[in-house]
């Protein structure tokens, strides 16, 4: 049972009550609702970036929400991917040294990262703009190269949170695809957060969230097929 | 090698670290530039000790600084040319004078008067053995080379002190005076020209060369030890130009009006790095909370911070080394008193370094109790 709230200025957020769920391993897991509700809060208690004010949460057979600031920092680094809404890449940066920083700070000897790294930019289709810097790449190749960097340390829990909200649809759409093979392939446990009633569609789960509450829990038919990663 | 995201960072966005590069070189420049005119200034006021080559100096008791000199007891000497230790006993006098030269109009001087022997230890430093020995010469005087267009004269021309009539037949170095003007002649001339001194024993200073330095502290006990030493007072070299330029800076407006200013001078350019930097540190904080979001350590992060901070304060510091070099070409040039000392530049530069990194360091604070989820809002 997660709580959390913000005090801004002596006006407290609710921003979660009483939230309890499972996540399960190789598939996408959609948690919707509308702008407020405390989705990204979820998410951010779920991967160790904050803590909860109440309620324990266990990943990848941790309990996170015991761990001091620099544990989860390590847990993070081990086991998180990150993909944001805003891309959050380095500007300075090609992308394929994007992809390649996380394996750095694990200290993945030089010529394994750069493999690995030119692996998983190939695995989300830009092995051909390896050289270019973000401002030189569209929104969807950004949140491409984005997910290139959460993945190449194959990581057993992967967060996005609006992954699609800058991109247009069909964009928004490979990318979503993108999320769920990786859960498919990789058997990670993928996590996106979304107010876009369209991706419904492509996730193997679909959490509703309201208020900061869960409402419901379901699994919508598939219309689209897979194919294989 | 890894990706190096602190270098990556400085030379894409280059931009954002200029201004804070150029504030650490203007910072340094200022320290530097600042503490060399103070040191040029402040040793100007113990030339007299500076320029020669004595090792201990006796005079007036209380003392406050060299050029405030008083007539002593000549009977000290006896005591001086006794002492075994002691190679050479020299007077040397401080007079007053009122120069008219070819432009009309008085200038008030300062009269030396030194033994004009070739191997003479008083003002030895300022002038070379050939030019000393002119000085022998009834009437000849020497003046600084920087000060000969204030006297409106020449080598070779002549001028009065006092009313008795005087011939520059050379010229001095390091000798310009903060305010006055040194002029330098002989013992014996300068008894003529100033009647203050002018009785055959009077005497400003005694100044001693003890050949063998580690007998000058023996010397200058037993010296301070005779029956009737409370009429004169004995100084290393060292101690009276320390003396002096601590009177300076601390009793004279001038000198702690330049002091207030080199501490303004180094608040100022600490400040302006510090915000300079922080500015250009916390303008890629999204970048920070991104590597912290996805695990990278904080002490990672100060890696990084210190890494750029580094960059910029060596990448200033070698703009402002290039500009205090300039500047003291220029202070040369115009015979200003400008002492640039590498234990100077030193001091400037750690004072810069460290403000840069602790700037980098501060500015990188907000990302360690903040959560990197607040900071990606
Ligand atoms: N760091 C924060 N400081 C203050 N209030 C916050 C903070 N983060 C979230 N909130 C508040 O908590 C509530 C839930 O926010 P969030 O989890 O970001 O919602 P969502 O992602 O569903 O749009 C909102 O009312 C928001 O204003
Ligand atoms: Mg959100």
């Amino acid at each position: 049972m997660l709580s959390k709230s913000y005090t801004v200025q002596n006006i407290r957020t609710d921003a979660l009550r009483d939230v309890s769920l499972d996540l399960w391993a190789g598939e996408l897991s959609l948690i919707i609702g509308p702008s407020g509700c405390g989705k990204s809060t979820l998410l951010s208690l779920m991967s160790g970036l904050s803590r909860p004010d109440s309620g324990t949460v266990y990943a990848a057979g941790v309990e996170l929400s015991a761990l001091s600031d620099a544990e989860r920092d390590a847990f993070r680094l081990a086991h998180c991917g990150f993909v944001f809404q805003g891309f959050n890449l380095f500007p300075a940066l090609t992308a394929l040294e994007q992809v390649q920083i996380p394996l750095d700070y694990l200290k993945v000897p030089q010529d394994r990262a750069a493999r690995r790294a030119a692996e998983a930019l190939d695995m989300v289709g830009l092995w051909h703009r390896r050289h270019l810097r973000p401002a030189e790449l569209s929104g969807g190749e950004k949140q491409r190269v984005a997910i290139a960097r959460a993945l190449v340390k194959r990581p057993s829990l992967l967060f996005a949170d609006e992954p699609t909200s800058a991109l247009d649809s069909t964009n928004g759409g490979t990318v979503t695809d993108l999320l769920r093979r990786i859960a498919h392939a990789t058997g990670a446990v993928v996590a996106c957060v979304s107010h876009d009633p369209r991706l419904i569609a492509r996730a193997d789960r679909v959490l509703e969230m309201e208020d900061g509450r869960l409402l419901r829990d379901r699994r919508p038919a598939h219309s689209e097929p897979m194919e294989p990663l | 090698m890894a990706v190096p995201l602190a270098r990556r960072i400085l030379v894409y966005e280059w931009r954002r670290f200029l201004p804070a590069t150029i504030s650490v070189a203007f910072s340094g420049v200022l320290m530097i530039v600042q503490g060399a005119l103070l040191l040029g200034i402040v040793s100007a006021n113990a030339l007299y000790v500076t320029q020669s080559g004595a090792d201990l100096w006796i005079g007036f008791p209380g003392t406050q600084s060299a050029d405030l000199g008083r007539a002593i007891d000549p009977g000290i000497a006896a005591n001086l040319y006794m002492d075994p230790r002691i190679a050479r006993v020299e007077a040397l006098l401080l007079g007053a004078g009122d120069w008219r030269g070819a432009r009309g109009g008085g200038t008030s001087v300062t009269l030396v008067g030194i033994d004009p022997r070739p191997d003479g230890v008083g003002l030895s430093k300022a002038m070379s053995p050939p030019v000393r020995v002119l000085l022998q010469e009834p009437g000849a005087v020497l003046v600084d080379e920087t000060d000969l267009d204030k006297l409106a004269t020449d080598i070779g021309q002549k001028a009065e002190i006092n009313g008795h009539l005087v011939r520059v037949v050379g010229t001095t170095r390091n000798l310009r005076a903060m305010g006055g003007v040194n002029v330098v002649a002989s013992l014996g001339t300068a008894r003529m020209l100033d009647s203050a001194i002018s009785a055959s024993d009077s005497v400003t200073y005694y100044l001693a060369k003890v050949p063998e330095p580690r007998n000058i502290s023996a010397v200058h006990a037993h010296l301070s030890s005779i029956p009737g030493s409370a009429g004169f007072e004995i100084w290393t070299a060292g101690e009276l130009a320390g003396l002096s330029v601590r009177y300076w800076l601390l009793e004279s407006g001038a000198g702690i009006g330049f002091v207030f200013a080199t501490v303004i001078a180094m608040l100022v350019g600490t400040l302006i790095t510090s915000q300079t930097l922080m500015a250009a540190v916390a303008a890629s904080i999204t970048q920070y909370a991104t590597l912290r979001a996805l695990g990278v350590s904080f002490p990672e992060l100060r890696k990084i911070v210190i890494e750029q901070s580094g960059w910029v304060g060596a990448v200033g510091l070698g703009m402002g080394l290039v500009c205090s070099l300039l500047a003291a070409a220029l202070a040369r040039l115009n015979d200003i008193p400008f002492e640039l000392r590498a234990g100077m530049m030193l001091f400037s530069a750690a004072v810069v370094l460290s403000v840069a990194l602790v700037a980098g360091l501060l500015a990188l604070r907000r990302l360690r109790h903040a959560d990197p989820a607040a900071l990606l809002r």
